[in-house]
């Protein structure tokens, strides 16, 4: 292994990614920008599981004229973890959407995206 | 069978179906809901009844069109299907509570209600672990959506910081997810278990990551302020989703990927439940909101379902019987009170008075409080003492100590709720706007409740000796709740008459207990009888007056230590809501209620240390403890808190004294005797043979000693009539107390004839004071005065009550004295003797202060024309001074058979009394009831006849005639004394009656509060300091595990 191969970069990508978007989930204050550190968080999975699927040499798993049908299973990479990948990044849309919602519903009640004002509720 | 699969497709369907309505069609809409939940429901109970009736085989259903690995598969089993069953039937009876809010809605709120229950169905029935990943978003983002509905700002900010917290924890179940498929190929969790897994650092830490976010998703303190917020902000329609909802689906969950670890995860589980319980419930205690108390009960709960699971490999078949009676406890109360408090709208806990004026809602409140609490016979209960003496069995004394701390701030926090709806201050505005969708789901899972209370108790190992007749006469009470008082007073004597009568054969040869069922039976019937001079209806007195008996004589019966540990706490449930009716007895039953919560625990885990080693429950396993220092200790201390034992008695005067008018006899007289009985059955089985024991009883002895002496001196100093007299108990149990440490036969007998006469004696005062109470609404003696005019009969009956009290010979007070000096005398403990012996001399001023202070001197303007008390009151006080004279003339009646079999059964065979027909005599002299009375009542007719002669030519004045008198009174007060009468006394012996035990308490309590109210300060309300919380979390168990 003369080279650093893409799955590693993919993953020690991914474990940067996911600590940027921890920490900027605990340290920015403003609602949006925790959005976004979440939007960052769940990017940083998605790359760790695409790595996970990548198998070297092979091609994407999509039959077409560059995979021999009979031998496809051994041509292609797998195909499970890009489908979860998939999946992944809905429900992640679904939830960033969600959160904007809220971040406009909290917005227009209050005037105010910061996370320390929202604090009536404790203890 | 429909397949399961269609509830998913239904629900889903109907979602989507729903979603492309107008808004005016939410009408349909709602129609439309009802009819997909309820067929959920169908489908899921017809599977239960399916594999309830003895099918086994598990239903695999493929989807996709291929068979796992390479597709997704759903499972129905029995488990399956028991947790989608509860969880449809909440679904079903939670829209329909919410279906009037979500209407205003439109279409919006059922269609995220159906997509809910859709996720919590497939996050039951799937194997795959991806799937449980989407669908556990899919419940999160309906979750969200709901609390998005509501208007509040605040329920916005908990939706938000939900949101985000529970986007974190997912962050890492995908993680591990991901890297679960890459070491192990798979992500169905059957293939993976079928695969004979090995543990490699990759796959073990993957599967970390999953399990740990489960965990996370079940709340466990201190990671959950985020999941606080959204109880206390959330519709409480929602919260009962969450809590009784989203909670079941994800501890079947952990249940269910447990497995996949090779890791053991039992002792972290055991303690995360644990922290949590114990944690989440003492910061419950500081706790005013409502909504946000019942999440704390709610996260304490979780926590203690996941020590149960933890401690699933070592409770082996015990296990689904124990984690059942948790969870549908849990399950039932916890939705109840959520939707409850949707009726109430009250945030702080004290303005949920307003309930009182809905007695179903009363009823169904504390119905679900007392459920959560586990006191018998609901179902909890039998859960939590399996699991207490299954943990006995395995030395587990540690986690015993825990969870019943845990259960023990539970139930104070719950207890003092429930005493505020009770008796809290009155709810100005009339606000209870009841309607009937509101009211249904309740009061089904009331009867829910009902039924798995008779399932679990048919299943329970010891279930099947409980005699549950009364039970179902308690149950018969409240249904007849709506009759007048006096129809259901003679159902109950009649009953109680019944059941003596029925009781007797079976006890005949057992003196001991016939004497305590005579107490408890007789003295019940008594008591009762004051209770016709009270008009309307009284609604919910008779339910638990029987409650109290029953338990009571659940006491006598019992033949294993299961039956007495239920009737104990049944006796204490009834006695506790006896005491709460009184005006002003809010405190003082809460008080009385903690220390007989801390006593039944004690008594708990004694039971359970006395159970390691044995395979019985049968009472004799008492006399064999492998133990004896720590349980016998905690058996006595336990019982000791029923009859207030110094220390332990601050509760009783408050509780005795603010009792109604025939209560308090009841709660004196009859009910310490309870706990009476429960020393004697302790002391009867434990022997005084070896050194354990030996140094218990001494010490037990030296504590009876100094209770009677400080008793009777704070009854000196009491200016309240039913205070003084509930000291005066305090003093009396002392001496019962000391009589029975000697174990001896006449200390015995000593001990025996105080607790009957303390019965007849106490409950005959109690009768007469309390009458005299209720004519001239004032407890305090030196607003009294001079009635004897207005009320012989009940001069009659206290001074017949202070001779037998005082000990003054012919009454049988005397018979009691005699003994105690004998068996002081042959056992040699002559300074305690000393002791008891003085507070026996103090007990004449207060005897002398009552019957002074309230009967004779001057008359006051005000109370001239009470009259005497009512004859129901009359009644049983002359049957009680009756029962006096018998005991007094012809003690040997009792004493003589019961000498005979506690010399005969080996208890007590040395130094008895020997008896010549009415003659009793020991080694130091001999006395005989029946001669004291003749001579003394000859000496009594004589001066009588001498007295009458020489005043023969006495004169009749009014009460102001100052012919005379040496001066003229301006008002009957300055010519009574009877305010602060002992005051001299007090200079020389007040530092005797210092409230010591009382600051103690006190202190206790503040510290208590201290520590809630500063730790529950962690959760700031911050979002972010609740992702710091998890992730802390989630690093310090994985440094505890790796």
């Amino acid at each position: 292994m003369k080279y650093l191969g893409l799955e590693y970069i993919t993953v020690i990508a991914g474990f940067l990614l996911l600590i940027v978007g921890l920490w900027g989930i605990i340290s920015q204050k403003n609602i949006i920008k925790m959005i976004i550190s979440f939007s960052i968080i769940d990017t940083s999975i998605h790359l760790l599981l695409v790595a996970i699927g990548f198998i070297r040499n092979r091609t994407a798993p999509i039959i077409d004229s560059s995979v021999d049908k009979l031998k496809a299973a051994d041509q292609i990479t797998d195909p499970l973890p890009q489908a979860l990948v998939l999946t992944a990044i809905v429900i992640g849309i679904g939830i960033t959407g969600l959160m904007l919602t809220y971040a406009l519903k909290l917005y227009r009640q209050n005037k105010s995206l910061e996370i320390n004002q929202y604090k009536s509720l404790k203890w | 069978m429909v397949n399961p699969i269609y509830i998913i497709a239904i629900l889903l369907g109907s979602a989507f179906l729903i979603g492309l309505f107008q808004k005016k069609e939410k009408g349909l809409a709602g129609i439309l809901s009802v009819l997909a939940l309820a067929f959920a429901v169908f489908v899921s109970v017809s599977w239960f009844i399916h594999f309830t009736s003895g099918q086994q085989e598990v239903l695999q259903i493929f989807t996709g069109g291929a068979r796992p690995p390479f597709a997704i598969n759903l499972q129905m089993g029995l488990e399956e299907s028991l947790f989608t069953m509860v969880i449809n039937v909440l679904g079903l009876l939670g829209f329909i509570y919410l279906y009037r809010d979500f209407r205003e809605e439109g279409i919006k709120g059922s269609v995220i209600f159906l997509v809910l229950m859709m996720a919590m169905n497939v996050l039951i029935m799937t194997r795959d672990i991806f799937n449980i990943f989407v669908f556990l978003e899919v419940a999160s983002i309906a979750t969200a959506g709901l609390l998005y509905l509501k208007k509040d700002f605040r329920s916005s900010a908990a939706g938000f910081k939900y949101l985000i917290a529970v986007g974190v924890i997912s962050s890492f179940l995908l993680i591990g997810i991901g890297f679960f498929y890459l070491h192990s190929g798979t992500l169905n969790i059957d293939t993976y278990l079928q695969s004979n897994p090995t543990a490699v650092k990759g796959i073990s830490m993957a599967i970390f990551l999953i399990l740990i976010a489960i965990i996370l998703e079940l709340k466990p303190f201190p990671a959950n302020g985020w999941a606080l917020d959204v109880y206390q902000a959330a519709h409480p329609g929602i919260s009962a989703m969450i809590s009784s909802g989203t909670a079941t689906a994800s501890i079947y969950l952990l249940y269910k990927l447990l497995p996949l670890s090779s890791n053991d995860w039992t002792p972290y589980l055991i303690a995360i439940g644990l922290i949590t319980f114990v944690g989440s419930n003492i910061l419950g205690i500081a706790q005013k909101n409502g909504n946000r108390l019942l999440g704390y009960s709610s996260i304490g709960q979780i926590g203690f379902m996941l020590t149960i699971l933890g401690l699933a490999p070592r409770l082996g078949e015990h296990f689904h019987f124990i984690f059942l009676s948790i969870f549908i406890s849990h399950f039932l109360a916890k939705a109840g009170l959520f939707w409850i408090s949707g009726i109430v709208q009250k945030q702080n806990i004290k303005e949920w008075s307003v309930l009182r004026k809905n007695s179903l809602l009363l009823f169904m409140f504390g119905f679900f409080i007392l459920t959560l609490i586990g006191f018998p016979p609901f179902p909890s209960f039998y859960g939590k003492w399996q699991l207490i003496m299954e943990l006995a069995q395995q030395r587990f004394f540690i986690l015993i100590v825990a969870i019943l701390a845990g259960s023990f701030f539970e139930g104070l926090y719950l207890f003092r709720w429930f005493g505020k709806v009770m008796k809290g201050e009155e709810e100005k505005e009339n606000s209870l706007v009841i309607k009937w969708e509101k009211i249904l789901p309740p009061v089904l899972f009331t009867i829910f409740a009902v039924i798995a209370s008779y399932f679990l108790n048919n299943a329970s190992e010891y279930g099947h000796s409980l005699n549950l007749i009364p039970i179902y006469f308690i149950i018969l009470l409240f249904l007849l709740d709506f009759l007048p008082a006096w129809i259901k007073n003679s159902l109950v004597i009649t009953a109680m008459v019944i059941y003596s009568v029925r009781l007797y054969p079976l006890i005949a040869d057992d003196s001991l207990r016939l004497i305590f069922a005579g107490i408890f039976m007789l003295g019940g019937i008594l008591t009762l009888f004051a209770g016709y001079s009270i008009k309307g209806k009284r609604a919910g007195f008779f339910p638990f007056a029987v409650m109290m008996y029953a338990g009571l004589m659940g006491l006598i019966e019992a033949e294993n230590l299961f039956q007495f540990f239920f009737s104990w706490e049944l006796m204490t449930l009834g006695s506790y809501i006896l005491i709460l009716r009184g005006k002003k007895s809010l405190i003082h039953a809460f008080n009385y209620m903690l220390f007989s919560l801390g006593g039944a625990y004690l008594i708990f885990i004694g039971i359970a240390l006395s159970y390691f080693g044995h395979h019985s429950m049968d009472l004799n396993i008492l006399s064999s403890s492998t133990m004896p220092g720590w349980s016998y200790s905690l058996l006595a201390i336990g019982f000791l808190t029923k009859t207030a034992a110094l220390g332990l008695h601050i509760w009783l005067p408050g509780a005795h004294a603010e009792a109604e008018s025939d209560v308090s006899p009841m709660v004196s007289g009859i009910l310490l005797k309870g706990g009476v009985f429960g020393l004697i059955l302790l002391f009867l089985l434990m022997g005084a043979e070896q050194s354990e024991q030996h140094t218990l009883l001494y010490v037990l002895g030296w504590l009876g000693a100094l209770t009677a002496l400080v008793g009777n001196l704070l009854a000196v100093f009491q200016e309240d009539a039913k205070r003084l007299l509930a000291y005066s108990s305090v003093g009396n149990l002392g001496y019962i107390l000391f009589a029975l440490a000697f174990m001896t036969n006449v200390g015995w007998l000593t001990a025996l004839t105080y607790s009957i006469n303390h019965f007849l004696f106490k409950t005959l005062l109690f009768l007469a004071i309390g009458g005299v109470v209720m004519r001239v609404k004032t407890h305090k003696m030196y607003e009294m005065g001079g009635l004897i005019k207005q009320m012989p009969w009940s001069f009659i009956a206290v001074l017949i009550g202070i001779i037998t009290l005082a000990g003054i010979p012919p009454l049988a007070g005397y018979a009691g004295k005699w003994l105690f000096y004998n068996a002081v005398i042959t056992k040699g403990w002559y300074f305690q003797g000393a002791l008891v012996f003085f507070s026996g001399t103090i007990a004449f001023l207060y005897c002398f202060k009552l019957i002074y202070s309230i009967f004779l001197g001057q008359p006051k303007d005000k109370f001239r024309k009470v009259k005497e008390v009512p004859i129901w009151y009359i009644i049983p006080q002359a049957v009680l001074i009756i029962g006096i004279m018998i005991f007094s003339a012809r003690p040997d009646l009792i004493l003589k058979p019961l000498g005979n079999m506690l010399a005969q059964s080996n208890y007590f065979p040395t130094d008895p009394l020997s008896w010549e027909n009415v003659t009793a005599s020991t080694n130091l002299g001999y006395w005989s009831g029946y001669k004291i009375m003749l001579v003394i009542g000859v000496m009594f007719v004589i001066l009588l006849l001498w007295l009458m002669l020489m005043s023969r030519k006495a004169q009749k004045i009014k009460q102001f005639n100052i012919v005379y008198a040496g001066e003229r009174p301006f008002k009957p007060e300055t010519t009574h004394f009877s305010h602060n009468m002992f005051s001299h006394y007090y200079k020389a012996l007040g530092f005797l009656s210092l409230p010591l035990a009382t600051g103690f308490w006190n202190g206790v309590n503040s510290v208590t509060h201290q520590v809630a109210d500063s730790t529950r300060r962690i959760y700031t309300g911050n979002g972010q300091t609740y992702i710091i919380h998890i992730l802390i979390y989630i690093l310090i168990v994985y440094m505890l595990m790796f």
